[in-house]
C-alpha cells in the first residue's frame, strides 16, 4: 500500500509540473498584465511602468520568469550566471546547498503584486474561512444527499422519489450564483431582512475575521462570535448544499438502486434478515463504494467551486481571493492558488483511491 | 431420515400430515408497463417431508417465480400473488406477516440461487454471511455462530474452513462459492431446501460435484428438496419426482421414471428428444419448434398448441387443466377427453423409453 | 420435425411485433438507424418537452431581436428617475432593471442569442477537437495515444473552472468569439476519452479488419467506418456539454470576466444585480436565471432522450 501511495505521488509530480507550465504560459502570454491597474492613473508615466515591470521581473522573457518562479533561475544574477545560487551551486538545488531562497523549489510561492504579502501566507490566511464554509457545507450536503438518495431508492417511484427527481433536475440546472442572489434577495432584501447578505462577521460588532484584533475579541466573547459566524454561514452553506446535493443524491440513489437489485440482496432476504439489516448492512455498504470515490473527487472542487459562493456572499476565503487576483492580474497569487488547487485535485484522487481500497475488499494495490 | 427415500411418487401411501409444502392454484402476475404477465398461472403441487421434487422447464416458464413466490421474495409491485395458497406445515405462507415470514425464510425454507458469483455479498466475509443468519434464527452468540459457520463449511466439503471463513467471496472460485451458498442454506437446518438452477452457472465438472453434494446433504439432513432446473439430466440424477412446467403451468408430473421413460405430454417428449445422446451421433438434434408464447398474448386453448406436433381441434379452443386429468399427471387433450370432442387421437402408447435411456446412461 | 400447424407462424410474428423487436427485423427495409432513434426518442416524453423548450428558446433568440430591437449603445432615457428599477408590469412583463433601467424581457431575449450561440458553438469546437484527438489516439495507439492521453490527464487535473475563469479574463477581453474558443478548448477532454475507448473496441471488429485488408486509407477507415459507429455516445455527451457550457459561460460572465456587457448574456445581465439587493429588485436576476434553468433542463432532458434513443443498452 505505502509503495503504491509513493508511486502515485511520484507520478503526480510531472502532472503538476505540466500544469504549472500550461498555466504560466496562459497567464503571461496574455495582453494587459498587472500594469493595467494604472491605466486610469494619469500620474503613472511610461517610466514608472517600466520601473514597476522591472521590479516584479515582468520585463524578462516568459521562460525566464517561469524559471524564476520555479526557483531554477536566480533573479540576482545576469547572463548564464542566473542558474547559479549564492553559494556557487546550481540554483535549483535545495536551499541548504545553493543558498537560493526564492522560487517554488525552495518552498517559496513568491510575493503578491496586489498586497506585497507573501503568497503562501496570504493563501494560508484565506484558507481558514474557506475550510469553515466548505467543511460545513460538505458535511451537511453529504448527509442530506445520503438521506435523500437512500430514501428515494428504497421508496422508488414514490411521491418523495419523484419530488427528489424534480429537485435534482432543477438543482442541477440551477447556476450557483443565481441561487445565491435569489437567496440574498429573499432573506436579506428589504422584505424579510433576517440574515446578513454577506461577509463573515458583523462589521459593527466585531473586528474582521482573521485580523490581529479578531482573536482577542473571539476569546473575550466566544458565544457571540460563533453565533455571528453561524448567522453569516447559513445562506452560503445553503447555496452550496442545494447545488451539490442535486447531483449527489441522484448518484447515491442510482448506486443504492443498483445495490438493491443485486443477487446478494436477494440472498440476504432469503436468509430471513430484517429489511433494516438487508438495506443498511448489505445494500448500503455496497452502494457507498462508488459514492466514497465520487465525494473524494468533489472535495477539491468545493475549494474552487466556492469561488462563486464566496464572491456573492463576500466570504473572505480562497474563492474570493481568486477573483480578486484574476481581476488585477496578480500572477504570483494566481500561480500559488492554482498549484495548491491542482495539488488538492491530485491528492483527492489519491485519497479517493486509497479509501476505495480500504472499503472494498476486492481492491488490492 | 432416509425413510423419505422409501417410496417416491406414491402419494396415496402417505398420510396427509406428512405433506410439508402444499401449493394450491398459485397465480403470480407481473404488472408491467405493457400489460400483465401471468408468470405463474395456476400451479399446484405438494412436497412431502424429505421428498425431492424437480421442477423442469424452459427459461421463462415460471419455475423461478414459483420458488420466489414460496419464499415471498418478489417485489410487490410489480409482482402480485393474485390467488392461491402456499401451505407450509399447516400455515398459509401468503397470510403470514412479514415478520413471521422472515422467521420461515432461511430457517424453515432455505434457498440456493443460480449465480454463485453474485449471490454472496462482496464486502463481507464468508463467515460473517453464514453467521448472521445463524445468530438471527438460532439465537446463538457471535462466537457460537462463527463456529457453526465453520462446521457447515466443513459439511459441504470445504477444506481448511477455519481459514476460508475469514475470506471474502472474491477469493473463491464459482464452485467454492456455490458450496458456501449451500453451507449457508443448511446452517439453520431447514426443512425445505429450494435450489434454483444451482449448477447452471458452473463448469460441467463442478456441476456434477455440486449436484452430488446437494444430494448428499439432502440425504443427511432429511430436508425436502425442490430442485429447479432446465436440465433434464440434472433432474434424472438428483430427484425422485418431477413436475414439468410450460408457460406458467405444470403440464406433467410424476416420478422421474414415469415421466422420463414414458413422457405423456408432447412438450415433455420434445424436451427429452432435444437432449443429445450418443446414439444420435451424426443425426440432427431434435428441437421444439417455435418459441415460448408471448406472455402478453397467450394463445387461446392449450398454451403449447402452436408448437405441438400432435395438436388437434380441441387444443385450439380449450385449455387443458392438469387437475381435470385422471390421474392428475398430465394436462393434455391427448389423454383427457375434451368436452364435446371425440376421444384422444393418440393414446399413451408412444414409446419414449429409448429416448430417456439416453439421459440415464 | 413435424408439419407446420396452421396458426403457429402468425403467432410468432405477433410475438416479435409485441416485443418491439420488430423495429430491427421488419424496420430494416424502411427505416434507417436515425429514423429508428427518432422513434425511440419520441417515446421519451420529457425529452420531447425539452426539445420543445429548446426550439422555443432558439426561435426567440433568432426572431426575438428582430421584433424587439434593443439599442445597446443608447442608454434609455428614463421618463422619470426610477433608480431602483420597476417591478413587472403589463408594459414590461419582466420588469425593468435598476440603474440603467433596462427592460429585463429584452435583456433576456437578447441574452438568449449570445448564451445559446456560445453554448452550441463551444460544444461544437469541443466535440470536433475531442473526436479528432480521441480517434487518432484510439486508432493509432502506441506513442501517439500515450502522448495525447497524458495531455488529457494534465488538462483534467486542472481545476477547470478556475482556468477557464483566468483564461477568459486574460484572453477573452469580452470578445464572444474568443470566449467560445476558450470554452471549446477546455471542454474536449471527456469526449476524447470516450471516443478513444470507442475506437479501441471498434477497431478490433471484423468490418474494420476487412476494410484494412482491402487496403483503405487510415483516414477513410476512421471517418467512414469507425466514426459512424461511435457516433451515438458522442452525440449524447455533446448534448450534455451544451448545458455545461451555458452554465459555465453564465458563471464567468456573471463574475465580469466573460462577454462584454454590451452583448447581453444570461450571465452578464446579472453582474450588477447584486448591488441592487437592498432595493429589492428581485425581477432583475430572477428571469435571466430562470431562462438558464429552463434551457439547461431542456438540454438535459434531450440528452436523456438521446441516450435512450441512440444507446439503448446504457442505463441510468
Amino acid at each position: 500500500m505505502s509503495k503504491y501511495i509513493i508511486r502515485r505521488l511520484i507520478q503526480a509530480i510531472p502532472v503538476l509540473f505540466g500544469i504549472t507550465i500550461v498555466v504560466y504560459a496562459i497567464l503571461l502570454a496574455a495582453p494587459g498584465g498587472p500594469t493595467a491597474r494604472f491605466a486610469n492613473n494619469p500620474k503613472f508615466t511610461e517610466a514608472d511602468r517600466e520601473k514597476f515591470k522591472k521590479a516584479w521581473g515582468l520585463d524578462q522573457p516568459i521562460p525566464v520568469q517561469y524559471c524564476r518562479w520555479m526557483g531554477i533561475c536566480n533573479p540576482e544574477n545576469e547572463g548564464l550566471a542566473v542558474f547559479i545560487g549564492s553559494t556557487g551551486w546550481p540554483a535549483f538545488l535545495p536551499t541548504s546547498i545553493s543558498g537560493t531562497t526564492n522560487g517554488l523549489l525552495h518552498g517559496d510561492l513568491g510575493v503578491s503584486i496586489d498586497t506585497g504579502e507573501a503568497v503562501a501566507s496570504r493563501i494560508a490566511r484565506a484558507a481558514l474561512p474557506t475550510f469553515i464554509l466548505a467543511g460545513n457545507a460538505l458535511v451537511i450536503w453529504i448527509l442530506v444527499a445520503l438521506l435523500i438518495g437512500v430514501y428515494a431508492a428504497i421508496h422508488r417511484y414514490s411521491l418523495f422519489d419523484q419530488a427528489a427527481t424534480v429537485f435534482a433536475y432543477v438543482g442541477y440546472a440551477m447556476p450557483t450564483f443565481w441561487l445565491g442572489i435569489m437567496l440574498i434577495f429573499l432573506f436579506s432584501g428589504p422584505g424579510l431582512n433576517i440574515l446578513p447578505a454577506g461577509g463573515m462577521t458583523e462589521t459593527r460588532l466585531s473586528p474582521p475575521f482573521g485580523s490581529d484584533t479578531y482573536w482577542p475579541y473571539f476569546a473575550a466573547n466566544p458565544a457571540t462570535a460563533i453565533v455571528d459566524i453561524v448567522k453569516h454561514l447559513i445562506l452560503p452553506v445553503f447555496t452550496l448544499v442545494v447545488v451539490n446535493i442535486a447531483g449527489d443524491s441522484r448518484f447515491i440513489r442510482s448506486s443504492m438502486l443498483e445495490a438493491l437489485g443485486q443477487d446478494y440482496v436477494r440472498t440476504a432476504k432469503a436468509k430471513g434478515l430484517p429489511v433494516r439489516v438487508v438495506i443498511f448492512k448489505h445494500a448500503l455498504r455496497n452502494a457507498l463504494l462508488p459514492v466514497v470515490t465520487n465525494i473524494g473527487l468533489e472535495i477539491p472542487f468545493l475549494f474552487t467551486g466556492a469561488i462563486v459562493t464566496e464572491t456573492i456572499f463576500s466570504w473572505p476565503g480562497i474563492g474570493r481571493m481568486t477573483i480578486e487576483a484574476t481581476r488585477s492580474f496578480d500572477y504570483p497569487t494566481l500561480m500559488g492558488l492554482l498549484l495548491i488547487t491542482s495539488a488538492l485535485v491530485v491528492l483527492a484522487n489519491l485519497i479517493a483511491d486509497i479509501t476505495y481500497a480500504i472499503v472494498d475488499p476486492r481492491i488490492k494495490y | 431420515m432416509s425413510a423419505s427415500m422409501a417410496a417416491p411418487g406414491l402419494l396415496a401411501d402417505r398420510p396427509a400430515n406428512d405433506i410439508l409444502l402444499d401449493v394450491r392454484d398459485l397465480r403470480t402476475y407481473f404488472h408491467v408497463m405493457d400489460g400483465t404477465v401471468r408468470a405463474v398461472d395456476g400451479v399446484s403441487f405438494s412436497i412431502r417431508r424429505g421428498q425431492t421434487l424437480g421442477i423442469v422447464g424452459e427459461s421463462g416458464c415460471g419455475k423461478s417465480v414459483t420458488a420466489l413466490s414460496i419464499m415471498r421474495l418478489l417485489d410487490i409491485p410489480p409482482a402480485e400473488i393474485a390467488s392461491g395458497e402456499i401451505i407450509f406445515e399447516g400455515r398459509n405462507l401468503l397470510k403470514l406477516s412479514e415478520d413471521e415470514m422472515r422467521e420461515v425464510r432461511g430457517n424453515d425454507i432455505a434457498m440456493i440461487f443460480q449465480e454463485p458469483m453474485t449471490s454472496l455479498n462482496p464486502v463481507f466475509t464468508i463467515g460473517d454471511q453464514i453467521a448472521e443468519a445463524v445468530m438471527l434464527h438460532q439465537g446463538l452468540s457471535r462466537k457460537e455462530a462463527w463456529n457453526k459457520a465453520i462446521e457447515s463449511l466443513k459439511a459441504v466439503g470445504i477444506n481448511n474452513p477455519e481459514r476460508r471463513v475469514k475470506q471474502y467471496p472474491h477469493e473463491m472460485s464459482g464452485g467454492m462459492r456455490q458450496r458456501v451458498m449451500i453451507a449457508m442454506a443448511l446452517s439453520c437446518d431447514p426443512k425445505l431446501l429450494i435450489a434454483d438452477e444451482p449448477t447452471t452457472a458452473l463448469d460441467v465438472t463442478i456441476q456434477a460435484q455440486i449436484l452430488e453434494l446437494i444430494r448428499m446433504v439432502q440425504d443427511e439432513t432429511g430436508a425436502a428438496l425442490m430442485l429447479i432446473t432446465h436440465d433434464l439430466g440434472v433432474v434424472a440424477e438428483t430427484v425422485h419426482d418431477i413436475a414439468v412446467m410450460y408457460a406458467g403451468r405444470i403440464v406433467e408430473q410424476g416420478s422421474v421414471d414415469e415421466v422420463l421413460l414414458s413422457p405423456k405430454h408432447p412438450y415433455t417428449e420434445g424436451l427429452i428428444r432435444s437432449i443429445p445422446s450418443r446414439g444420435m451421433r451424426g443425426q440432427r438434434l431434435n428441437v421444439i419448434k417455435g418459441t415460448v408464447p408471448n406472455p402478453f398474448n397467450m394463445p387461446e386453448g392449450c398454451n403449447f398448441a402452436p408448437r405441438c406436433p400432435y395438436a388437434f381441434e380441441p387444443c385450439w379452443t380449450l385449455d387443458p387443466q392438469i387437475e381435470e386429468a385422471d390421474p392428475p399427471d398430465v394436462a393434455c387433450w391427448l389423454y383427457t377427453p375434451a368436452p364435446g370432442f371425440l376421444a384422444p387421437k393418440r393414446g399413451a402408447q408412444r414409446v419414449a423409453g429409448e429416448l430417456a435411456s439416453g439421459i440415464r446412461s | 420435425m413435424t408439419p407446420v400447424q396452421p396458426g403457429s407462424e402468425p403467432d410468432i410474428v405477433d410475438l416479435i411485433r409485441k416485443e418491439g423487436a420488430v423495429d430491427y427485423e421488419v424496420g430494416l427495409e424502411s427505416l434507417n438507424q436515425w429514423q429508428l432513434a427518432w422513434r425511440r426518442f419520441r417515446k421519451h416524453r420529457l425529452a420531447l418537452v425539452g426539445l420543445g423548450i429548446l426550439i422555443f428558446f432558439i426561435a426567440v433568440a433568432i426572431v426575438g431581436p428582430v421584433f424587439m430591437p434593443f439599442e445597446f449603445d443608447v442608454i434609455p432615457s428614463p421618463d422619470k428617475i426610477v433608480y431602483q428599477g420597476r417591478p413587472p408590469s403589463l408594459q414590461h412583463p419582466f420588469g425593468e432593471t435598476g440603474g440603467l433601467q433596462r427592460d429585463v424581457l429584452l435583456l433576456v431575449i437578447n441574452g438568449a442569442r449570445t448564451s445559446l450561440f456560445i453554448g452550441f458553438s463551444s460544444m461544437f469546437i469541443g466535440v470536433v477537437v475531442g473526436t479528432v484527438v480521441g480517434s487518432v489516439a484510439g486508432y493509432f495507439g502506441g506513442l501517439v495515444d500515450n502522448v495525447l492521453m497524458r495531455i488529457v490527464d494534465v488538462m483534467l487535473s486542472l481545476p477547470l473552472l478556475f482556468v477557464i475563469l483566468v483564461a477568459s479574463r486574460f484572453f477573452g477581453n469580452g470578445n464572444v468569439v474568443l470566449i467560445i474558443i476558450i470554452f471549446g478548448l477546455f471542454s474536449w477532454m471527456t469526449i476524447s476519452r470516450l471516443t478513444r475507448s470507442l475506437f479501441l473496441s471498434i477497431r478490433e471488429l471484423e468490418f474494420v479488419q476487412a476494410a484494412r485488408a482491402v487496403g483503405l486509407s487510415d483516414r477513410r477507415i476512421i471517418f467512414r467506418h469507425i466514426l459512424p459507429n461511435a457516433m451515438s455516445p458522442i452525440i449524447v455527451s455533446a448534448s450534455l456539454l451544451i448545458a455545461a457550457n451555458i452554465i459555465a459561460e453564465a458563471f464567468v460572465s456573471f463574475l465580469g470576466f466573460g462577454v462584454n456587457p454590451i452583448y447581453p448574456t444570461w450571465g452578464n445581465i446579472l453582474s450588477n444585480a447584486l448591488t441592487f439587493i437592498p432595493l429589492g429588485n428581485w425581477w432583475w436576476p430572477a428571469f435571466p436565471g430562470l431562462a438558464i434553468i429552463f434551457t439547461v433542463l431542456a438540454v438535459n432532458f434531450i440528452g436523456d432522450g438521446l441516450r435512450d434513443a441512440l444507446d439503448p443498452r446504457s442505463k441510468e
